[in-house]
């Protein structure tokens, strides 16, 4: 079954500032149907009284990355797109992978070094045999 | 007049400059020289290794099927078959195995390895039969091809 990764988003933004008007308008608008349409993410939002940093919406991830996203002077609409984004996201970190693919185990039939393909005699040590 | 221009350029000036050098920088950390540190010289050093990046996508295809065939001649040649004769065998007995799955069985699993060998040689022998002792029906089951359809 699908479990989302991303556990709580929380919109910290300032209720006098001139860039959160977006902010203000998606919590009066869309963060209640946002909240609806996605039950196993917490939406937290906390007004900051005064002025204070930028307005910024931060997801926090099952495995423990936290990502701010800057939602000053952006429309309602574009940050309910971002938040959509965040919340179809996993919290790896967005860097190249170097291969597709990973194992543990590259090998099953032991992997060779220079006497794999050698006569048996110069690795193996038989009983010593008794002088007659 | 030319006192009201000169006045509104001059009045805006940047204040993110820090930022736009330091994304410029970050990509010549690990340069040697000069060229980590004063901006001037990075800006050119960064542009010649993002074209040299670039480039070098078409080559590390080369590079490596050179890589898988050194390593399959180098395994090959343990179970005493040349590589030609080893690749040319294989596609006779209809295993289409590429370079590089080649390369990682011949590291990771020896033994696999070891009867493909043996396989080309059996099929190498099969060809010689079929080719030299001709009049008689070839016993090689390897050098009958199954035909899907």
């Amino acid at each position: 079954r699908y479990v989302r990764q991303l556990q709580r988003l929380q919109l910290l933004f300032s209720p006098t500032a001139a860039d959160a008007r977006g902010a203000r308008q998606f919590v009066e608008e869309a963060a209640q149907d946002f909240a609806r349409q996605h039950p196993d993410v917490v939406l937290y939002v906390s007004p900051q009284s005064g002025p204070g940093p930028a307005p910024v919406l931060r997801a926090e991830y099952l495995n423990g990355t936290v990502r701010d996203e800057l939602i000053a002077s952006k429309t309602s609409e574009e940050i309910v797109q971002l938040a959509t984004k965040l919340a179809n996201q996993s919290g790896l970190d967005i860097i190249r992978i170097r291969k597709p693919f990973h194992t543990d185990n590259p090998s099953v039939q032991g992997q060779w070094h220079p006497l794999t393909n050698k006569p048996s005699v110069l690795t193996v040590q038989g009983p010593r045999l008794q002088p007659q | 007049m030319v006192v009201l221009s000169a006045a509104r350029w001059v009045r805006s000036r940047l204040s993110d400059r820090f930022w736009r050098v330091q994304e410029v920088l970050k990509y010549a950390r690990h340069f040697r020289g000069r060229k980590n540190r004063c901006y001037a010289l990075a800006v050119r050093s960064v542009r010649r290794a993002f074209v040299r990046s670039t480039k070098a996508r078409r080559e590390k295809k080369r590079f490596l099927r050179a890589l898988w065939i050194t390593r399959i001649e180098a395994a090959s040649l343990e179970h005493g078959l040349k590589y030609p004769a080893f690749i040319s065998n294989l596609v006779k007995s209809q295993v289409e195995l590429n370079r590089k799955v080649l390369a990682d069985l011949a590291i990771y699993e020896p033994k696999t390895f070891k009867s493909l060998a043996a396989l080309a040689q059996r099929r190498r022998q099969e060809g010689f039969l079929a080719a030299l002792g001709d009049g008689k029906e070839p016993e090689g089951i390897f050098s009958r091809i199954v035909h899907h359809h």
